[in-house]
């Protein structure tokens, strides 16, 4: 059950079900209204993807595997991108989410040089859509000028609409529903991707985390030295054919 | 109509008074000084030989528990790196102001010399650190950061550390020496009994021609240049080979030089000691004045506030950081067991000197720099020993080796270690043996230098300016 | 300073105020062209404004890039100034006095070079007030005290505030001469407000010096913090490797004062060249500030060296990645052996010799080449620091910088250069009353067959006249 203000939002990735099908991209791209990044935005290095699929290889061919790990705002409880904000832009709100005030920013780029998981995104360009596109922008969701950061926001509209709801029309707002879960969830095919709360032991991610944080479990975090104290909790890969193997 | 000073082309001379008879009066007071030894000094001597047996004493003690436990090494440690911050450090007063060449050094140089000679003292209490010293082996980390390949001995940190150490008293040895001869060719030939012929035999035929003065004076300028490179880098080295690489997660690159740092701060208090104990009871009052110490307090006064400042980078970067690695060495140095220590650190360090020299009658005081000095030394002391005690209980510790792959300390000491019987005497020991041994030199080296004193009457003169009399003095460079 | 010319002081204000009160040949070119490369800049920020952060180089993970080195590198040479003002003014180095007012004017105007760099940068330069301002009225929401980008904005205004006051305070004297010397009515009436009429009373005096001696004791902290806050811009970050070191401050403070001190050394050698003023400027001048440079650039290596070895010893892959990056890679590898060998490997050894010291010709070029080094040390913290690997593949990068960023790079150069020209042109570089005093205070002492130079000492206490020791 999910009530406002007593949560704690987190993701769970199962790595061993992500297909690398980008689905959760997309997803995002049309759920935030993130610009549209053409060629020439990758050739400047300076796409925006909130929510993006790493990409490894590993093997010698033949044997050649690929490996996938969606990356996304890690939400961390101890975010390096936080204190560094002269303004206040980026702040930790009492859902344990680390969000992003679009007009507070100016865009000094501090938190994107802080961050480890380079997940913050600096807008260059103003944002430009076609005609045909602008009026299947999210109303929800501001549409971000140039010059300041972003990033992925667990879709905190979704959240905040659904406890909203919720709440004027005394349901209860189950762990898992749709209208809550950020796009990415959603649209991923494989249940790769889980969210919920974890202030709620129930929840599934809580029962997942417990679960594969245990000694001998499969859950980690992103660079767990960095002390980030991240909520998004990781399921490693379940693979016997390839060893092991440590550093890149 | 007001005649314009500045219509002044001519350069007249100033007068020194540079007469035989002056300079001989300057010969006769320190030679007449230095010939007496009075009482009180065996008293202290006494005091002080009693306090280095009770040091032999405790380290025997120490030997008897063996190499194995090296929490149990921790204060050993903590009084060799705090006679390595003192005594050894106490030359650069002489070196640095003499660099800079300014004329209060000149009765504080030899003396500040005369403490390298305690450096010896050093040198035999790092030899047992030899075997504590660890090796390379099981992937532990080092300064020789890539001991676990091959080519790299795995005992190469106790070759270096040896090495330096060793350089470094020589270099002492030999800056005493080279600063010396002048003063000992006047005790030949103007001094009596063993002193005579002691001095005879260490001045090797000066005689004070143009060439042994040169030759003298570059020599002390390079031995004094090399002196304090080889400072900075035995306290780099003690810094890291025995204090961070006990500590897994203690990667401070700033650490070398806030260790040498704290050397130079505690070097200058030792002088201001030394130099108050000379004037009260050496009999030195007539040369020792307010200028030494007053310029011995502004040393003082920056010093202790780059002493904050050196700290706060460290620890706002640590603090800032927040890697695990980096709060649990917070935690075991500033914020955990240490804590008290630590606040009473920063006073003693920090708080008190900057806070009560920042007011000049108290820098330009007799006794106000002595006391300073007393709270920087035990401040010091204490210093090492929250440092040293702690990353040593830490080396004492198993599961070592497994922190060391992943540079964190898995588990953070609770509790600082109690000093041992052992302990106690080895700290009060050591330091009493290292006065001794200066005390002891001063008896053949003249404590303050009676060449720089002489020299002195060329570069000062006083003269009549308008309707006041000022201080002028010569630069030679 | 053995090479010494007595002056009378009417000599002393005909030469030092000559190329105040009359304009050179070579004035208005160099005028108009460093005043053509400041508007081309000035073009190229506003471009930069219309069109957005895009037109620069700057991408992922490279989010700063030239200006940021530029930054820091004008923030450098801004430490100069002080280092030779205040430091040498409390120690009494005599051969402080030529050189004190250029330093500090060149304090001022490379602060200000500074300055306009990260403001520029930020991506809504027009908001920038709601960052360095203490308080956002119409939001309601005090800065962040817990970024360093907040102390940043402080600390370097105060350190322009106390250093504009500085120079102002050691000017007042200059300006008294000039207003009574000024020729058009206008011209002296502007001098006049300015001297707030001082008229040399033994009271007035007092209190300038006192103002003197207090404002350079006040700024030294403040010049260790401006500094310090700076390096921790980047080191209290633990997502870039190459920058989380405690070391980052002591480092940045003795690398700007490596860069600063050279800085003053070439400008030496121009006031020479540009304003004839080698009966103030002497060899020796020139030979105290390269012994200086000596202990400076020294200390500054060992600390980089320090920085190195801390890197390497913590044997972290990225670490060990990016000291490979910076150092053996193109295009960083041979950038970052022309940094180690202008910066320390030519100079140092150069100003051993004693020939080399007392040349200003020699001097200027070598701390040109400690200039160009010192640039390339902080592009090579800034930007190969950011293009590092990390674990994250999708962020790999270079970086290479648009001509909008170049130009607007040189406009700091042409900027400062600019700033000096017009001082020098309405106010005295040398500080007249600074010299007067030296020459007043000056004696001479016959030790054997050498004539060594003596001074009085200003400000002994009693008890230096009470008895002879």
């Amino acid at each position: 059950m999910v009530t406002a203000g007593s949560n704690k939002w987190g993701m769970v990735v199962d790595v061993d079900r992500c297909t690398g099908c980008q689905g959760c991209v997309v997803a995002c791209q049309s759920e935030n209204n993130i610009p549209i990044n053409l060629e020439e935005h990758f050739n400047q290095r300076r796409a925006i993807q909130w929510i993006r699929i790493e990409r490894y290889w590993e093997g010698e061919y033949p044997n050649v595997k690929a490996r996938f790990i969606p990356v996304m705002c890690q939400h961390c409880g101890n975010a390096p991108c936080e204190p560094v904000c002269p303004v206040y832009a980026t702040y930790h709100n009492n859902e344990g989410m680390n969000v992003q005030v679009y007009n507070r920013c100016i865009g000094t780029r501090f938190c994107a040089n802080g961050c480890p998981y380079h997940v913050r995104f600096f807008n260059f360009w103003e944002p430009e859509w076609p005609e045909s596109l602008k009026n299947q922008l999210n109303p929800d969701v501001t549409v971000r000028s140039r010059g300041i950061m972003e990033k992925c926001s667990f879709c905190v509209q979704r959240i905040q609409r659904s406890t909203r709801e919720s709440e004027r029309d005394n349901e209860v707002l189950e762990d898992g529903d749709r209208g809550l879960n950020p796009a990415c969830v959603n649209a991923c095919a494989t249940n790769a991707l889980i969210f919920g709360n974890f202030n709620d032991p129930d929840s599934k991610v809580s029962q997942i985390k417990e679960d594969a944080m245990k000694e001998g479990g499969r859950g980690y975090r992103l660079m767990e030295n960095m002390g980030t104290d991240t909520n998004v909790v990781y399921l490693k890969k379940v693979d016997q054919s390839v060893e092991v193997t440590h550093g890149h | 109509m007001v005649t314009d000073p500045g219509s002044r082309v001519v350069e007249p001379y100033v007068e020194t008074d540079n007469s035989v008879e002056a300079r001989k009066a300057v010969s006769d007071g320190f030679i007449g000084i230095h010939n007496v030894t009075s009482n009180r000094f065996w008293q202290f001597a006494a005091l002080f030989g009693i306090m280095f047996v009770l040091g032999i004493v405790g380290f025997v003690m120490r030997l008897g528990a063996g190499f194995d436990d090296k929490g149990a090494w921790g204060y050993y440690i903590a009084v060799f790196a705090f006679l390595m911050t003192t005594s050894s450090a106490a030359p650069m007063v002489a070196i640095a102001p003499r660099i800079a060449n300014s004329h209060w050094r000149r009765p504080i140089s030899r003396a500040a010399e005369i403490w390298a000679l305690a450096g010896c003292l050093n040198l035999l209490l790092y030899i047992p650190l030899i075997w504590l010293l660890p090796s390379l082996e099981n992937g532990r980390r080092s300064l020789w950061f890539y001991g676990q390949q091959e080519g790299v001995p795995a005992y190469s940190p106790h070759i270096w550390a040896t090495l330096a150490i060793l350089g470094l008293i020589l270099l002492g040895l030999a800056l005493v020496w080279l600063s010396s001869l002048p003063d000992f060719a006047v005790l030949r030939d103007h001094g009596e009994g063993w002193r005579k012929k002691w001095a005879g035999r260490l001045a090797l035929g000066w005689r004070g021609t143009s060439a042994q003065w040169n030759w003298q004076y570059h020599r002390m300028g390079v031995v004094g240049a090399f002196y304090f490179m080889m400072l900075v880098f035995v306290h780099f080295f003690i810094s890291v080979e025995f204090l961070m690489v006990h500590v897994p997660g203690w990667i401070d690159s700033l650490y070398p030089i806030t260790h040498a740092h704290n050397a130079l701060q505690a070097g200058v208090a030792t002088m201001m000691l030394t130099m108050f104990f000379l004037r009260q009871f050496g009999g030195y009052k007539e040369y020792i004045g307010l200028d030494q110490f007053w310029g011995l307090g502004k040393l003082l006064l920056a010093l202790s506030l780059l002493w904050f400042w050196f700290w706060f980078s460290s620890f706002n970067v640590f603090w800032y950081g927040k890697k695990p690695s980096e709060q649990a060495v917070l935690e075991l140095l500033v914020k955990g067991p240490y804590l008290y220590l630590f606040i009473t650190i920063f006073i003693l360090v920090f708080i008190l000197p900057w806070f009560t020299m920042i007011w000049n009658p108290v820098r330009r005081s007799v006794w106000g720099p002595p006391i300073l000095a007393i709270s920087v030394l035990i401040g010091t002391l204490l210093d090492r020993v929250r440092l040293y005690v702690g990353a040593w209980d830490v080396a004492g510790k198993s599961s070592m080796m497994e922190d060391m792959m992943y540079m964190k300390m898995s588990e953070v000491p609770t509790k600082i270690p109690t000093p041992q019987i052992a302990d106690i005497f080895v700290i009060v020991g050591f330091i009493g043996g290292s006065i001794l041994v200066f005390m002891l030199a001063t008896r053949l080296i003249p404590a303050v230098n009676i060449w720089e004193q002489k020299e002195m009457l060329l570069y000062k003169a006083e003269v009549q300016f308008h309707r006041t009399k000022v201080m002028v003095m010569g630069k030679s460079r | 300073m053995q090479e010494h010319e007595q002056l009378s002081h009417k000599q002393i204000n005909e030469d030092l105020l000559k190329d105040v009160l009359t304009v050179p040949k070579w004035w208005l070119p160099a005028v108009a062209f460093l005043g053509l490369v400041v508007v081309t800049g000035l073009c190229a920020f506003f471009y930069m404004v219309y069109h957005g952060l895009g037109v620069t180089g700057l991408n992922r993970p490279v989010m700063w890039g030239f200006f940021i080195a530029n930054f820091v590198f004008w923030i450098g040479i801004s430490h100069a100034g002080i280092m030779i003002s205040a430091i040498l003014r409390l120690t009494q180095a005599e051969w402080r006095r030529p050189i004190t007012r250029a330093a500090e004017v060149m304090t001022v105007f490379s602060l200000i070079a500074a300055l306009h760099t990260p403001l520029m940068h930020v991506g809504r330069p027009w908001r920038v007030l709601y960052w360095i301002f203490p308080y956002d009225f119409s939001r309601g929401i005090w800065p962040n005290v817990r970024s360093p980008f907040v102390w940043d904005p402080s600390a370097v205004g105060t350190y322009l505030i106390a250093s504009s006051l500085f120079v102002f305070i050691c000017l007042i004297p200059d300006l008294a001469i000039l207003r009574d010397r000024a020729k058009k009515p206008i011209v002296k009436k502007i001098y006049a407000q300015l001297a707030l009429g001082f008229l040399g009373t033994p009271r007035q005096w007092k209190l300038q010096i006192i103002a003197g001696i207090l404002l350079s004791a006040l700024v030294l902290p403040v010049f260790v913090s401006v500094h310090s806050i700076v390096s921790w811009d980047f080191a209290v970050l633990i997502g870039v490797e190459g920058w989380h070191s405690t070391i980052f401050a002591p480092y940045f403070i003795i690398g700007a004062i490596h860069s600063g001190v050279s800085a003053v050394a070439m400008l030496m050698a121009l006031s020479v060249w540009l304003y004839g003023l080698d009966k103030y400027i002497k060899p020796d001048h020139f030979d105290a500030i390269a012994r200086l440079l000596i202990i400076v650039a020294t200390t500054w290596f060992f600390f980089f060296f320090l920085e190195w070895v801390y890197a390497l010893y913590t044997l972290d892959s990225p670490d060990i990645a990016l000291r490979e990056l910076q150092a053996l890679q193109w295009p960083y590898g041979p950038l970052f052996a022309i940094f180690v060998i202008t910066s320390f490997v030519i100079p140092v050894p150069l100003w051993l010799f004693k020939r080399v010291r007392r040349s200003a010709v020699l001097m200027f070029w070598t701390t040109i080449l400690v200039n160009i080094g010192m640039w390339l040390e902080r592009f090579l913290i800034v930007i190969p620091g950011l293009v590092r690997r990390t674990h994250m593949t999708f962020d790999w990068g270079t970086y290479h910088p648009s001509i909008i960023e170049i130009l607007i790079v040189v406009e700091t150069f042409a900027f400062v250069c600019l700033g000096m020209l017009l001082f020098a042109k309405v106010l005295p570089l040398i500080p007249l009353f600074d010299i007067k005093e030296g020459m007043v205070n000056r004696r001479l002492i016959k030790v054997g067959r050498r004539v060594v130079p003596a001074t009085i000492r200003e400000g002994l206490p009693h008890h230096y006249y009470e008895k002879k020791h």
